[in-house]
C-alpha cells in the first residue's frame, strides 16, 4: 500500500506492506534511524517521535495510520545554523550517556515545552514517563529540559 | 536495507510497463539530516581544570541529534536476518531436531543447529556453556536453532517451524536443595556446586562464647535483568579470505574475539570485531552471545548477518545480576562492637558459571562489611540450576552483601539501643585496618565520610 | 508483524457497513497500544485490520439531551484536556492521568480501553461509579447498554462481532456528581493498577445518597461494590462507617496472586482505596 505523509515538513510517499509499523517506516524506507528500537511493545519510548505535534510510540501505530499527517523525528530538529536548545542543554548538562534513550527523550519533552513552556519539575517527570533511561538517571535529564525551558523563554 | 517482499506479483498492462516514472530515476539517498556546520565545542568541554566542573561527553551531541549509530541502525547491502529459537524447557534431552519445515519456507537461507558449531562451549571462567544446545537443555532460554532469513518476520516465522522433540528432565531451581547430594545435576557428572571459597580468621566460635549477645538473620535477594536499552546486536560478515568482520554491541572486544576465534576454531587474526557505541551495557554485554552464530550463518549465505536480540530473548537469555542467599551470625559486645562473624553465602549462578567465580569472590571478602572484626568465618558456594544464567553486573556481588550486613546492623543497633550511625563508627575501618584476607588498608576515610555525609544529611535532626 | 489487509473508512457508516461484510475475519484498531502489541505477537492475525481512530464520528465531546457524549475514539489525552469533562466530571481526568504514560494517552482511545476489556483498565471504575452507559452500533441499528453490561470477562465485552462501540454517556444524573478514582500501581507511570478505585455520591441531610462505589484489577472485570454500597446508602456520614464499607468490598472482590502482588496485600489496598475515594468524593460534595 501507498502512504503519503509528511517527515520533518517534506512531503514522502512510501509504499509499504501494510503490516508496517510507523518505526519500521521511518528507520528501513527513510533510513530515519534517530527512532530506536527498544521493546518493540510501547515500553521503553526510545521510538517516540512526534505526530502532528504529539509524542507517540512510533512502534505502536500502523503505517497505514499516517496517511495524510505530519511526523516529526529527532533528525528534524536541528538546522544548519544552530541545535534545538533541548539538543544543546542536553549535551552541555551531559544528559546523554549511552544516549540510546535520547531521541525520544527529546521530543517527549519537546511536546511538553511546545503547549507548556515553564513545566515544573513534577511535569518533567511526568511528561518523560513514557521514555526509560538506564545509565544517566533521570536528574540531569530533568536539569536539561527545565534549563532548555528556561533559554527557549528568554529567547524565543 | 527494504525489508520487503513481494507477496504477490502483480499483473501489469503494457502501457503501465511503458509508462516511466520519473521518481524513479531519483537516486535513492538517506534522509537529509541538518545540523550546524560550524562546531562549537561547549564549554564543560574546554574548561580546565576539570576537577569540579560540570563533565560533558564528546558523544552526546551525536546522540542528541540522533546520529549515532548504534548496531542496529547500520546495515549492509544483501544484509539478512537471523532469530534463535529458544528451548522454552528449562531441562531436558534434546531427541531431534526437524529443520525440513523451516528450510522449505520462501526466504529463508540458513538453518543452524548446535552441532554445526566447531567448538562449542565458552564461558570466561569454565566454558559450561554451549552457543547453541545440542545435546541437553539447562535452561529454558537456550538457544536450540538459528534461521537466518531476507526479513526478520521471516525468520521469526521459521522458528515456529523448527520441530525439536525434548525428552523432559527434572530440572532444579533452588539453589539451597540444588546443593544437596540427591539434588539432580544441573551439569551431568559435575556436582552442583562448581565453586565455593573460604575466609578465616581469628577464632569464630570463641569469639561467639566472648560476646554479650549474638544476631542470627538470613537475607536473600532476588535476580536482576540489566534491561539496557538497545538489546544485543551484532551483524557478521564473513570474507572469501576466509575472515569475519563482526559488528557488535559487545563491551570487551578483545575478551570477545578470543571466545569467537575458540568457538569458531580460527586463528584470532581471521577475525576483525568492530565495536560501536554501546547502547547500555552495565556488565550485560560482556560475553558473547550470538556473533559465532552469526557469524557461521554469514559463512553459509555469503551474506552480511544481522542479529538483533528481542525483548523476549534479553529476559530469558542474556546474563542477570546473581541472586544471594545469606546467612549471618554476629556475635558483639555490650557496647555494639563486633567480636565476630560467620557468613554463609549462597550465590544462585544459574546454568552456566559465566562470571560467577569472580562475583562470589568479591562477594566473599566484602560480605564482612568495612568494618574491623577479629574473628570471621565467610564460606561461599556458587551454585547451578536450571534458571537464566547469571552474569557481570555492576558491582559484582557487592551489592548483595552490601544489602544484608547493613541490614544486619541495623538490626543489631536496634536491638542494643544504639544509634545506627554510632554502631558504624565503633566498627569501621581506619587508618592501616586489615581487610577480611589481611590487605593492610590506607587512605581509608570511612568514618570522616560517615560524618560529613550524617551532617550534611542532618542525621541529628531526623533521629529526633 | 505477519502479514494483514489494513482498511480505513472515512466515516462511521462505512466502517459498519465493512464491519458487517468482512466478520469476523477483520479486528478493529483504534488507538493500537495494547492491540499492536496483540498482533505483534500473536500468530493468529486476522486478515484485515480496520483503523477506526480517525474517524470523525468517533470524536469529540459535547453536551446531549441526556448527559454527556463522548465518542469512543476520544484519546486520554482528549479527555484530560477537555473543558466539559472538567466541569462535569474531573475525575475521568485523574483517571486518564493514571493511563500509561504521556505516548500512551496520546494514541490510546477510551473506547479501546473499555473494549479491550483488560481487568485493570483505568478508565473502567470511574465510568461504571457514573452509571455510565454506551451506544452500540451493528448493521441491525444502535443499542444502548450499560457499561457493567459491556463486560463479561477477562478481554471478553458483550460487542458482537460486527458491531462497534461507537459512544460512552455520562447520564445527566451523574453530571457534576462528587466523584474520585484512584489508582495503586508499582510505579507512577507506565504501570498497570495493582487495584485501582471510584466512588460517587450525592450527599442529602448529611446521608450518603446515590453512592456508587466501583474497583478494578481485582475480579474478572471491573465491578461494582453493591454491598459495599448498600452498607452505606441513607447512613449518615461517619468516618467509621466508610472503613467499613472498605472492608465490606473486600468481601465482594476476587483478586488473583500474581508476581506483581499478592492476594492479601491486593485485598489491604481494596480497603484503603475504597475508603479513601469515598472520603475523597465526601470532601467535593455539597454538605447540605
Amino acid at each position: 500500500m501507498d502512504v503519503e505523509l509528511i517527515i520533518n515538513g517534506e512531503e514522502k510517499t512510501a509504499s509499504i506492506p501494510p503490516e508496517t509499523t510507523l518505526l519500521k517506516l521511518l528507520r528501513e524506507e527513510f533510513y530515519l534511524t534517530g527512532a530506536k528500537t527498544g521493546c518493540d511493545v510501547g515500553d521503553c519510548g526510545a521510538c517516540t517521535v512526534l505526530v502532528d505535534g504529539e509524542a507517540v510510540n512510533s512502534c505502536l501505530m500502523l503505517a497505514g495510520q499516517l496517511q495524510g499527517r505530519s511526523v516529526e523525528t529527532i533528525e528534524g530538529l536541528a538546522n544548519l545554523e544552530d541545535f534545538h536548545p533541548l539538543q544543546k542543554n542536553f549535551e552541555d548538562l551531559g544528559s546523554l550517556q549511552c544516549g540510546f534513550c535520547g531521541p525520544g527523550m527529546i521530543l517527549s519533552a519537546k511536546q511538553l515545552l511546545e503547549e507548556n513552556p515553564e513545566p515544573t519539575k513534577q511535569e518533567i517527570q511526568d511528561a518523560i514517563a513514557g521514555n526509560l533511561c538506564r545509565c544517566t538517571g533521570y536528574t540531569k535529564i530533568v536539569e536539561a529540559v527545565a534549563d532548555a525551558a528556561k533559554e527557549m523563554r528568554e529567547e524565543p | 536495507m527494504v525489508d520487503k517482499v513481494k507477496v504477490k506479483e502483480r499483473e501489469s498492462t503494457l502501457e503501465e510497463l511503458r509508462e516511466v516514472n520519473d521518481d524513479l530515476r531519483l537516486p535513492s539517498v538517506p534522509e537529509k539530516v541538518s545540523f550546524p556546520i560550524d562546531v562549537v565545542t561547549p564549554e564543560a568541554r574546554t574548561q580546565t581544570p576539570a576537577v569540579g566542573q560540570r563533565a560533558s561527553r564528546p558523544d552526546g551531541r551525536m546522540h542528541g541529534l540522533g546520529q549515532t549509530k548504534y548496531i542496529d541502525d547500520m546495515s549492509f547491502p544483501g544484509m539478512i536476518y537471523a532469530k534463535i529459537k529458544r528451548a522454552g524447557v528449562a531441562k531436558a534431552r534434546i531427541k531431534k531436531i526437524d529443520l525440513s519445515e523451516a528450510e522449505k519456507m520462501p526466504g529463508v537461507m540458513a538453518t543452524l543447529i548446535g552441532s554445526e558449531i566447531p567448538v562449542n562451549s565458552f564461558g570466561p571462567s569454565y566454558q559450561d556453556q554451549p552457543i547453541i544446545a545440542d545435546k541437553l537443555i539447562y535452561h529454558a532460554g537456550d538457544p536450540v536453532a538459528a534461521v537466518a532469513a531476507t526479513t526478520e518476520q521471516l525468520a521469526a516465522d521459521a522458528l515456529e517451524k523448527i520441530k525439536i522433540e525434548y525428552e523432559q528432565l527434572e530440572p532444579i531451581f533452588d539453589p539451597i536443595e540444588a546443593m544437596k547430594e540427591s539434588a539432580p545435576e544441573v551439569h551431568p557428572g559435575q556436582g552442583n556446586i562448581y565453586s565455593s571459597k573460604i575466609i578465616q580468621k581469628g577464632d569464630v566460635d570463641k569469639g561467639f562464647k566472648d560476646s554479650y549477645r549474638t544476631y542470627e538473620n538470613t537475607f536473600s535477594t532476588q535476580m536482576v535483568e540489566h534491561v539496557p536499552m538497545e538489546p544485543h546486536a551484532s551483524i557478521a560478515e564473513w570474507d572469501a579470505n576466509g575472515r569475519v568482520i563482526i559488528h557488535s554491541s559487545l563491551g570487551r572486544i578483545t575478551l570477545g574475539r578470543a571466545d569467537i576465534a575458540r568457538t569458531l576454531d580460527m586463528p584470532i587474526n581471521r577475525i576483525r570485531v568492530v565495536a560501536t557505541v554501546v547502547g547500555g551495557n552495565f556488565g550485560g554485554k560482556n560475553e558473547i552471545t550470538t556473533e559465532p552464530i552469526l557469524a557461521l550463518l554469514s559463512r553459509k549465505t555469503g551474506r552480511p548477518v544481522k542479529g538483533i536480540y528481542t525483548r523476549e530473548d534479553e529476559f530469558m537469555s542474556s546474563t542477570t545480576r546473581h541472586p544471594f542467599i545469606m546467612d549471618y551470625k554476629t556475635g558483639v559486645s555490650e557496647e555494639g562492637k563486633i567480636i565476630s562473624r560467620k557468613v554463609r553465602l549462597v550465590c544462585d549462578g544459574g546454568a552456566y558459571c559465566s562470571w560467577s567465580e569472580t562475583t562470589l569472590g568479591k562477594a566473599c571478602i566484602l560480605s564482612a562489611g568495612p568494618y574491623n572484626i577479629e574473628n570471621l568465618y565467610v564460606e561461599a558456594y556458587a551454585v547451578y540450576t536450571n534458571k537464566t544464567m547469571t552474569g557481570a553486573m555492576r558491582g559484582f556481588g557487592a551489592p548483595q552483601v552490601c544489602f544484608a550486613y547493613e541490614s544486619h546492623m541495623d538490626d543489631i543497633a536496634r536491638d542494643l539501643d544504639i544509634d545506627p550511625l554510632q554502631i558504624r563508627r565503633i566498627n569501621a575501618f581506619h587508618e592501616g585496618s586489615a581487610s577480611p584476607t589481611g590487605q593492610v588498608l590506607q587512605s581509608v576515610v570511612v568514618k570522616d565520610s560517615l560524618d560529613v555525609a550524617a551532617d550534611r544529611f542532618g542525621w541529628e535532626e531526623w533521629q529526633k | 508483524m505477519r502479514p494483514f489487509e489494513f482498511i480505513k473508512p472515512d466515516s462511521e457508516a462505512s466502517a459498519i457497513e465493512l464491519l458487517g461484510k468482512l466478520s469476523p475475519n477483520v479486528r478493529i484498531l483504534a488507538g493500537g497500544t495494547d492491540y499492536l502489541v496483540d498482533l505483534k505477537h500473536t500468530a493468529d492475525v486476522p486478515k484485515t485490520v480496520m483503523d477506526i481512530s480517525r474517524l470523525p464520528e468517533l470524536k469529540g465531546i459535547d453536551e446531549v439531551d441526556d448527559g454527556l457524549r463522548i465518542g469512543a475514539g476520544v484519546t486520554h489525552t482528549e479527555i484530560m484536556q477537555n473543558p466539559l469533562i472538567k466541569k462535569y466530571a474531573p475525575a475521568m481526568i485523574h483517571a486518564a492521568h493514571t493511563i500509561g504514560a504521556v505516548q500512551t494517552r496520546n494514541l490510546g482511545t477510551i473506547g479501546g480501553n473499555l473494549v479491550t476489556c483488560v481487568p485493570s483498565m483505568d478508565s473502567g471504575p470511574t465510568l461504571v461509579a457514573l452509571d455510565a452507559e454506551v451506544n452500540i452500533v451493528g448493521k441491525d441499528g444502535t443499542r444502548r447498554i450499560s457499561l457493567t453490561d459491556l463486560f463479561v470477562g477477562p478481554r471478553k465485552t458483550s460487542l458482537k462481532s460486527n458491531e462497534l462501540l461507537t459512544e460512552i454517556i455520562i447520564p445527566k444524573r451523574s453530571l457534576g456528581k462528587p466523584a474520585n478514582f484512584y489508582k495503586f500501581g508499582l510505579r507512577k507511570g507506565q504501570a498497570l493498577a495493582l487495584v485501582n478505585a471510584a466512588s460517587s455520591l450525592w450527599i442529602k441531610g448529611g446521608c450518603f445518597k446515590d453512592l456508587r462505589i466501583s474497583i478494578g484489577a481485582v475480579a474478572p472485570v471491573v465491578i461494582r461494590c453493591l454491598k459495599a454500597e448498600k452498607y452505606l446508602e441513607g447512613k449518615k456520614i461517619d468516618e467509621k462507617l466508610v472503613k467499613e464499607a472498605g472492608n465490606i468490598a473486600v468481601t465482594e472482590a476476587k483478586p488473583i496472586d500474581d508476581f506483581r502482588a499478592s492476594q492479601s496485600y491486593r485485598n489491604d489496598l481494596i480497603a484503603v482505596l475504597v475508603t479513601r475515594t469515598i472520603n475523597a468524593a465526601i470532601d467535593l460534595a455539597d454538605k447540605d
